[in-house]
């Protein structure tokens, strides 16, 4: 064997060191990644269900009788957008396209109980390992958060001109795990996930949990909470690809592999 | 720095139990070699799990949603490809049974908060040819004998009760409405079901599909259910006769399950040991429909 004929080789090869720093655990990572498909099932599945009874309603046109805001919209992306012409039934160009697609009532509510039973399943997980391990520590928000989100918010804003002038364009600097706004970021949408989770069982159950329909309004109150807390996914998941993109492979890659070779203080 | 040798430390959180503990952030001088390693693991293993849930997602979204798609629907047998979407609606029934209280009263409302209710029969709404000729018929019973009823004996024998509830369709809207009427439970009470029966099969013979052919609507109703005292068979909606749009002469109304079980226009009650046949669960719906 070559490898055996060449001992001082080898030696070289295990004492080559890297320096990396753990950055995601397993729990985090598995979770995050379960997260993708069954928050993409629920609001998939979610808009098939809004489709059976389209809550946001105006006065009905008098000449095509439609009242919803999505046909609307459907209609203007359909007379506007090149290539979108020839859409057959434009008025249904935003659910055909956000669901599982027409008539699909009695799937999608299958499609959206399981997926709920294994985000609440996947969020319990996640809370208990956090609280549990200790890693709720590093996404409680802090006093000087908002002076921070504001100087790191300022900064995301002001990179691209830097870029373009090509002006040093120095990172705030923290000595935490997160940053001021990504700390706001993952303490809140856990938050939000709650809530949704919460107004999801008011529109399931509101006879048998009739307390919990109360603290939230009442049935129908739910239903529009319900789904402005679903909106918060696309606004949380936006800019958090572009940053993720932004900031590069190293980050991405420890979400799945848990560690970052990006170690902070390291002369380079 | 940590002292641990570089070639031997781990990837791995040093000692049991630490699944789920956070570790510090300090850097690590690891081994290239077991790092390159351990990564190579964890992102092959995230792509068989990124294929696994692709391939999976084919089996739970419906046949049509993967033809729009552009993705050849498969052959596979739809009950062994739903297997998992039925599981988790089985599960749902369970944990809305466990929920259910009998002694729960379900919340209602002053009569300035009710709201217009709409007809939604699913087909067309029946010909009102066959009210004048209305019987309830009881099956199922202790005496072994089946009893036809008129509305007249129905409002004559029983006490008539009102209730202003809420009925929440599956489809997501809700209304609030006044009812009026005798109790199932009262109806039980009377006409004692064989010893067995735990369910109710509720049927309307005279429903009709939305081209207005004959189709018989029927639910089960489990006997919990039926005997609970806002449970009604209702003649009477917002103080005035139930008219053909809501099932005239007499209707289910049992806030504490979905619309879809609140049947119209009933002419038959069977009791029966076995769950009996569900219009809408046969379509794919929940069996339960606890609210």
């Amino acid at each position: 064997m070559a490898r055996r004929g060449h001992p001082p080789t080898d030696a070289l090869e295990q004492q080559a060191t890297v320096r990396v720093v753990w950055r995601h655990q397993l729990l985090v990572r598995v979770s995050h990644w379960l997260n993708v498909p069954l928050l993409l099932g629920l609001v998939l599945s979610g808009i098939s269900i809004y489709w059976a009874s389209p809550v946001f309603q105006h006065r009905a046109d008098p000449r095509t009788g439609i009242f919803d805001p999505f046909a609307d919209i459907g209609i203007w992306l359909c007379a506007n957008v090149p290539g979108m012409h020839n859409y057959d039934s434009p008025p249904d160009w935003v659910y055909n396209h956000l669901s599982l697609g027409p008539g699909m009532l009695a799937p999608a509510l299958r499609l959206h109980w399981l997926c709920a039973y294994l985000f609440m399943l996947n969020g319990l997980v996640y809370v208990v390992g956090l609280v549990a391990g200790g890693g709720w520590r590093s996404l409680l928000p802090r006093p000087t958060d908002i002076r921070d989100a504001w100087s790191m918010l300022r900064y995301y804003v002001g990179l691209p001109f830097a870029r373009l002038a090509r002006r040093p364009y120095p990172h705030p600097q923290y000595d935490t795990k997160y940053n001021a706004l990504q700390r706001a970021a993952y303490f809140s949408v856990p938050l939000i996930a709650f809530l949704s989770v919460a107004t999801g069982w008011v529109l399931h159950k509101p006879m048998q949990l009739y307390w919990l329909a109360k603290l939230f309004g009442g049935y129908d109150t739910a239903r529009i909470l319900h789904f402005w807390l679903m909106c918060v996914y696309p606004l949380f998941l936006i800019p958090h690809l572009v940053l993720v993109f932004a900031d590069g492979w190293d980050t991405l890659r420890s979400m799945i592999v848990g560690w970052s070779a990006r170690v902070r203080g390291t002369p380079k | 720095m940590t002292d641990r040798d570089p070639r031997t430390s781990s990837m791995r959180a040093p000692g049991t139990g630490s699944f789920f503990r956070e570790r510090p952030e300090q850097p690590l001088e690891v081994s290239s070699r077991l790092v390159h390693r351990s990564s190579r693991r964890d992102v092959l293993l995230f792509g068989a799990g990124a294929v696994v849930t692709l391939v999976g997602t084919g089996s739970l979204l419906p046949q049509a949603t993967l033809g729009r798609l552009g993705l050849a629907p498969t052959n596979q047998d739809r009950t062994k490809r739903e297997w998992l979407l039925n599981e988790a609606l089985r599960l749902d029934d369970d944990i809305a049974e466990a929920l259910y209280s009998r002694d729960r009263m379900v919340p209602t409302y002053d009569k300035t908060r009710i709201t217009p209710l709409k007809n939604n029969y699913n087909g067309a709404t029946p010909d009102p040819g066959y009210i004048p000729e209305w019987r309830l018929i009881l099956d199922g019973l202790a005496s072994g004998v089946t009893r036809s009823l008129s509305i007249r004996n129905l409002l004559t024998s029983f006490s008539v009760h009102d209730q202003v509830t809420r009925l929440v369709c599956v489809e997501g809207w809700s209304a609030v409405a006044w009812w009026s009427g005798l109790r199932f439970g009262d109806l039980v009470h009377a006409y004692p079901p064989v010893s067995q029966a735990k369910w109710a099969r509720v049927e309307s013979s005279v429903n009709v599909d939305a081209t207005g052919n004959r189709d018989p609507y029927f639910v089960s109703l489990d006997l919990a259910t039926a005997c609970h005292s806002q449970t009604l068979l209702a003649t009477n909606l917002n103080g005035q006769p139930l008219t053909v749009e809501h099932g005239a002469p007499l209707r289910l109304v049992a806030p504490m399950k979905l619309g879809l079980k609140n049947v119209k226009a009933i002419t038959r009650i069977s009791y029966a040991a076995e769950e009996p046949m569900d219009y809408w669960a046969t379509r794919g719906y929940s069996r339960y429909d606890g609210l």
